[in-house]
């Protein structure tokens, strides 16, 4: 499995319960699922480039 | 439920606006609260011990097997990748110290945790585990699992004690 699709899967699987468990209604849920799929993608991703030009 | 103070000290529910509460009746109210009957407290545990089962004991079956296989997913992939779990043995001094936080964190995995104790599997300290390159993605699966599963112990929790819808 690759690093990035690893990341997808801990992304989906964390947003799934966040979203279920944080909000009232399904379009909450699905929204506030996706918001937090995408921001752990996203950091995740500048993090990488980040870490990537330090030397060490 | 949001509240505002309203007019004469008194808290006003946005939504229904006829319930109009004293600060002295609110702090009773909210007292009553606190206390959950203990139907709640086993839900609480079924949910710890079978992830999503609270939810299912509440007859919630499609929340509870969602959250529940998503938990199973989590914890299945970690173990695949050959992550390692934690228990309070096998070390000595300050080291066992260090263990009792991902102790607890893999703890919360309920049963898949248990079975994996009785089988032994995942609890092997051999160096070619810990040469894995997936070796750490494996761990933070196994940590995130057992930790999920006690945000959803308390969903359940919640729930059960009327405190949630």
């Amino acid at each position: 499995m690759r690093h990035f699709s690893m990341m997808m899967l801990f992304a989906a699987l964390v947003s799934v319960v966040f979203g279920v468990t944080a909000k009232q209604t399904a379009r909450e849920r699905l929204f506030y699922g996706l918001k937090v799929f995408g921001e752990f993608m996203i950091i995740g991703l500048v993090l990488a480039w980040v870490l990537y030009f330090l030397p060490f | 439920m949001r509240l505002r103070p309203g007019p004469g000290f008194a808290f006003v529910d946005k939504r229904g606006g006829n319930q109009s509460l004293t600060v002295k009746e609110r702090e009773s109210e909210l007292a009553g609260n606190m206390h959950a009957p203990a139907a709640a407290w086993l839900v609480g545990v079924v949910a710890w011990f079978v992830p999503g089962g609270g939810h299912i004991l509440l007859g919630n079956w499609r929340r509870g097997l969602l959250l529940g296989g998503t938990v199973a997913v989590m914890f299945l992939t970690g173990l695949k990748l050959g992550g390692h779990l934690f228990s309070f043995g096998g070390q000595e001094g300050f080291y066992s110290l260090l263990q009792i936080p991902p102790t607890i964190a893999n703890f919360g995995s309920g049963i898949l945790y248990l079975i994996c104790f009785l089988l032994n599997k995942g609890f092997s300290e051999g160096g070619d585990l810990a040469s894995s390159p997936t070796f750490e993605y494996g761990n933070t699966f196994l940590l995130v699992a057992g930790l999920l599963n006690y945000l959803v112990m308390l969903d359940a929790f919640d729930l059960a004690a009327g405190r949630k819808r």
